[in-house]
């Protein structure tokens, strides 16, 4: 038996890519039937591309850009020119002229590597004497002192429907032609109140949350799982402190207990909350579980198992856990979601940590810095919810197909 | 045959054996077996587990509440350690020369007494009255949130299942799922960012608080109106948050007791479509509902905490904030304590429903 | 079990049913034309599968949503007037069903509503076809529960759980019989029920029918039952009636070699062990059915000739009717047999 044991293991070793690629491509045909699913497993790949890989190609923006302050979708830096001036239009065109810039704004970081060919002429962002920067360099930009200047497309607009400042405007609108509209790259999803990009925070902002997530739900089900099928198989003491124990974590409503250890704690690690979700999240699976086990424990195949003499470790891993896995699979997923509901709303409220710049921090300064309630804050309050939004969706669209694609059954179970 | 076996049944209980063991008299009144009886206690022995844990919790606290808090109050107000320490006893109702037995029988006592202590950031106030202001607000948008959208997730999972697979059925699914998948608190920023902010369909600041500051709390149709008005938003977001469980829930229940015997044969029987819908298939459909009735209750009751924050309605979980920002352990012990016989109220009542809707509960104790 | 000459309350012509599934057209029912007289009992008999219960649920239009009735008729006829019941009104229809053509499920075991008590059950009957009179209504129930020998007050009184099988078997005949019903269909009103409790059913029927004049159709694979309650016996085969007369003809005489073999296949006390015989093979695909005579391919019969036409189903004496090519045969056979 022995010897006759280890070819065949080497051989099922070799199959098992095959088995793996074969095995895929049914789970991915069988999830096709349910469109919503399949609509959500593709989402989550997408997020997974999102947070996971394009974080090594696209740099967080973390320069402060006062110019740039609370940009829409789609603001740019523009180069703007004197009418006389229409032609010049790129960097090239402005060798050997002069630039203004406004101190802190997107300019300089574009215009450095320009710096040997082009003369900057530097404008104090706000000066007591001068007033705003960026008026004082329009003004010499229509006198022709300077023979471009690079200014935000939000702040043109704003120029533009100023009423309270008519001479400036009438000034822009005379002397002065935006020459390359496109001079900037466009920020996505506009820009934050520090004039960051966005679009750059979202790509940064899921990786630490997802992670603590799926820490989360990986230690509640892993408890779930251990301590469920334990109670139920071996019964007794144990069983009754285990299910008492549950019922005690249950009475109490997760969330405010979440709250209330986070504000006694002060948690300052982020992935540590994701343990504390998890320590506090097994109880429902815990019992769901046990119940499993207990039903299938009396079922025929088992009972079978019993009589052959086959140990307990065994009727567990090879009887009862196959039966289960797909439920434990689907639970797990949903563990996942409630484990980003409960961390993003300590971070909403402020009670985990806001080192990391997550999408739950950006709703945190949206909220503390009043952003969520300022019109042209939209942008910077929608991209993270609209991120975390579509995040659990997906999870939940793939969870409840995945609950279709395996046994049916086992739906009324919970 | 089945009049002989009750005949037995009968001879049973009207014998007139003397009651001789504790098990003889379980055996002529068999209350261990009354449904109603058996959750009653229960619901007691959770809420003595949940006070007895808050005990412990604040106890075993890192950084020792009590001791963080003489800490505090000696470096603020520079009295001696004695004074400081008796002033935090009292304010936690702490005995601090009994022994940790003592000091538990001490602390059942005061709340068999409903005397949660007194505020420690603000003394003199009693916890027990700062709850008793804030808690009915929450019931009060949670207990319509939760109706409405149980009432409606029946309403709605009924239509699925009943015109399943067409256009009506797949759409709401899809309506259901973005339901439960958002996070409520996301629902509530979406709700404040989109119709509030953006489209100015109402002014998020005026909705602040619970009602309109000026008015009189009482039963004048000014007062109820503001009451209601202010609530909105919250209720509107429990609504939604908790609307998409219910309908897929009571579309797959339905589904399967329209599968069910006793509906076909309602059927044969010619009985009217309304009577079969409600009394036959919605009030059997609705009962495995009920199994998860706690588990919701508990998550609505408990997002509270965010949903008020977001809204800047005055509820408990405003209150259960506040308390913690500024380490009022003895408010934040109450809150935990009473937020907990809350939910365990509200499940002891979605029992007692149960028990009323399904007579097989009532016997076999098993849903 | 005297059948007077009396009127036909049910007139069923060329009925046939097919089930849309997506592996193709489930033919269930094909052709079948029967009659019912007042006060008559007439069985179905054959095996599971074989189409019995597509019938009785097509004589109350309780088909599955599948199901399409390609062609056919079902007369009901009451005091002198005609309905097609295949033409009902849905208002017609919910006032037909029960009032004139009650249906006894197979497995009452899950027919009451699990949380109403079983009074409420039926004052629901009786309200939905018009009866508001509560008193009228359980004064009537509790001589029903009393003629299918239950405790009528306790019964009345109970939830559907505090009965046991038997007792709601029983239950759900008198609640079947409630609105004084022209027709009671009853599907296995026997199987998953024990012995003693099955005698004690069939004697409740036999009681039941004598006093309240009713006709029975009713469906079934025990074949004593069948003999014991039946004037009439249909034997059904693949969608089919192949086989029909009087209970004496069929199961002394029987003419087709299926229910001949349906008939040796049950043990009798009289009868020796090794007589005992089994219908080889298993019921035919009704997408794609055999062609000519359905069963040819499980008759011991069986000629060339019979996978070519189909038998037509005709009488040769008496009002016995068979759908065979070979009855002479048989009954030689038979004769052997018992000889």
């Amino acid at each position: 038996m022995k010897t006759a044991a280890s070819p065949n293991f080497l051989l099922s070793l070799l199959r098992m890519p095959w088995a793996l690629l074969s095995g895929s491509y049914h789970f991915i045909n069988r999830l096709r039937a349910n469109r919503a699913g399949f609509i959500g497993f593709l989402g989550l790949i997408a997020y997974f591309i999102l947070t996971f890989i394009m974080p090594y190609f696209i740099p967080f923006d973390s320069e402060v850009n006062l110019d740039e302050i609370a940009g829409p979708v789609g603001s740019r830096i523009q180069l703007a020119v004197h009418r006389d001036n229409a032609h010049l239009k790129t960097f090239e065109d402005l060798a050997s002229k002069t630039v203004g810039v406004v101190d802190q704004t997107g300019g300089p970081s574009l215009i450095a590597p320009y710096a040997d060919s082009i003369t900057i002429e530097k404008y104090r962002w706000t000066s007591r004497r001068a007033g705003p920067g960026i008026r004082a360099a329009l003004l010499d930009l229509a006198d022709k002192e300077i023979d471009g200047m690079l200014i935000f497309s939000k702040t043109v607009e704003q120029i533009l429907a100023d009423d309270e400042d008519l001479e400036l405007q009438a000034v822009y609108r005379e002397h002065i032609v935006i020459s390359n509209p496109e001079l900037g790259p466009p920020h996505l999803l506009g820009t934050d109140t520090q004039g960051r990009d966005i679009a750059t925070h979202i790509v940064h902002g899921g990786r630490i949350l997802i992670l603590t997530a799926v820490i989360g739900g990986v230690i509640s089900t892993l408890i779930a799982l251990v301590v469920g099928s334990l109670s139920a198989l071996l019964g007794g003491p144990l069983d009754s402190a285990m299910t008492a124990l549950s019922n005690l974590i249950l009475a109490v409503p997760r969330l405010p207990l979440l709250v209330v250890l986070a504000g006694l704690i002060r948690f300052d690690n982020t992935l540590f909350l994701g343990v504390m979700i998890g320590l506090l999240g097994w109880p429902p699976l815990m019992r769901a579980i046990r119940a499993q086990v207990l039903s299938l424990r009396e079922r025929d195949f088992v009972e079978a198992a019993r009589s052959l003499g086959l140990s307990t470790t065994h009727i567990m891993f090879r009887e009862m856990l196959p039966n289960m896995i797909s439920y434990v699979m689907i639970n797990f997923i949903f563990a996942i979601t409630f484990a980003m509901y409960e961390q993003i709303a300590l971070l909403v409220l402020g009670l985990a940590p806001i080192d990391d710049y997550t999408w739950g921090v950006m709703l945190y300064f949206g909220r503390s810095r009043g952003t969520l309630y300022n019109e042209d804050g939209a942008s910077m309050a929608l991209a993270p919810v609209l991120a975390i939004a579509f995040f659990q969706v997906c999870l939940v669209l793939f969870a409840r197909a995945l609950e279709e694609v395996f046994d049916p059954r086992l739906r009324s179970a919970v | 045959m089945a009049s002989h076996s009750s005949d037995l049944e009968n001879a049973r209980v009207n014998s007139p054996n003397p009651v001789k063991y504790v098990s003889d008299f379980f055996d002529r009144y068999p209350i261990h077996k009354n449904y109603y009886l058996r959750i009653f206690l229960q619901a007691l022995v959770t809420i003595w587990a949940v006070m007895s844990f808050t005990f412990v919790l604040v106890r075993l606290m890192p950084g020792n509440p009590v001791d963080v808090l003489i800490e505090q109050i000696l470096t603020q107000e520079g009295i001696s350690y004695q004074e400081a320490y008796d002033r935090v006893a009292a304010s936690f109702n702490i005995d601090p020369d009994a022994s940790m037995l003592d000091q538990y029988v001490d602390y059942v006592g005061d709340l068999l007494r409903l005397d949660l202590g007194t505020s420690i950031t603000s003394p003199g106030t009693r916890v027990i009255d700062e709850i008793a202001r804030f808690l009915p607000w929450t019931i009060f948008a949670v207990g319509c949130g939760f109706l409405i959208s149980f009432v409606l997730g029946i309403v709605l999972g009924m239509t699925m299942a009943y015109y399943r697979d067409s256009v009506l059925d797949h759409s709401l699914s899809l309506v259901s799922s973005f339901f439960t998948g958002v996070p409520n608190y996301i629902w509530g920023l979406l709700i404040i960012i989109g119709p509030g902010i953006t489209w100015k369909w109402f002014n998020v600041g005026a909705a602040r608080g619970t009602y309109d500051p000026g008015l009189t709390p009482g039963f004048n149709a000014e007062f109820i109106a503001s009451a209601i008005e202010h609530a909105l938003l919250p209720i509107f977001t429990y609504v939604l948050a908790t609307l998409g469980s219910w309908m897929l829930s009571m579309k797959s229940s339905t589904a399967s007791v329209l599968n069910d015997d006793y509906v076909n044969v309602a059927e044969a029987r010619g009985l009217k479509d309304r009577r079969i819908i409600t009394s036959y298939v919605g009030r059997n459909a609705m009962l495995p509902l009920f199994a998860q009735l706690s588990i919701s209750i508990g998550f609505v009751l408990g997002s509270g905490v965010v949903i008020e924050e977001i809204f800047v309605y005055w509820g408990f979980g405003h209150y259960l904030f506040q308390a913690i920002t500024v380490r009022d352990y003895t408010g934040i012990q109450g809150s935990v304590l009473i937020l907990s016989s809350t939910f365990v109220f509200s499940n002891l009542l979605a029992d007692l429903t149960y028990g009323l809707l399904d007579p097989r509960v009532r016997i076999t104790g098993e849903k | 079990m005297a059948a007077k000459r009396q009127e036909t309350v049910l007139e069923v012509d060329d009925l046939s049913i097919v089930y849309r599934t997506k592996r193709g057209d489930v033919k269930a029912t094909n052709h079948v034309s029967f009659s019912l007289k007042q006060g008559e009992a007439m069985a179905l008999i054959g095996e599971s599968g074989s189409g019995k219960t597509t019938i009785s649920l097509a004589l109350i239009r309780k088909l599955p949503k599948n199901a399409v009735i390609t062609s056919g008729s079902i007369e009901y006829r009451h005091n002198g007037e005609i309905q097609d019941v295949l033409r009902l009104s849905k208002r017609q229809l919910r006032a037909f069903r029960w009032k004139d053509c009650a249906m006894v499920f197979q497995g009452a075991q899950n027919a009451f509503n699990p949380v109403l008590k079983i009074h409420k059950q039926f004052e629901d009957t009786a309200r939905s076809h018009g009866w508001t009179d509560k008193q009228a209504v359980r004064e009537r129930a509790l001589n029903l529960l009393e003629l299918v020998r239950l405790d009528p007050e306790r019964v009345y009184d109970s939830y559907p759980h505090e009965l046991s099988g038997g007792m709601k078997q029983r239950t759900l005949l008198a609640l079947g019989v409630l609105l004084n019903p022209q027709i009671v269909i009853l599907d296995e009103p026997t199987t998953a029920l024990d012995i003693l409790t099955q005698r004690a059913i069939i004697d409740v029927l036999n009681d039941m029918q004598r006093q309240l004049h009713f006709s029975i159709i009713f469906i079934s694979h025990d074949l004593s039952l069948a003999a014991e309650m039946a004037d009439t016996v249909a034997t059904v085969y693949a969608g089919e009636i192949v086989e029909m007369g009087g209970v004496n003809d069929i199961f002394y005489q029987s003419l087709h070699p299926y229910t001949y073999g349906l008939l040796t296949s049950v043990p009798t006390l009289a009868q020796e062990q090794d007589l005992l015989q089994s219908i080889p093979g298993s019921p035919p695909n009704l997408i794609h059915p055999p062609s000519g005579c359905k069963f040819h391919p499980r008759c011991a019969f069986a000629t060339a000739a019979c996978s070519q036409d189909e038998p037509p189903l005709i009488q040769d004496f008496g009002a016995h009717l068979a759908a065979c090519w070979h009855k002479k045969a048989l009954a030689e056979s038979r004769e052997e047999r018992v000889s």
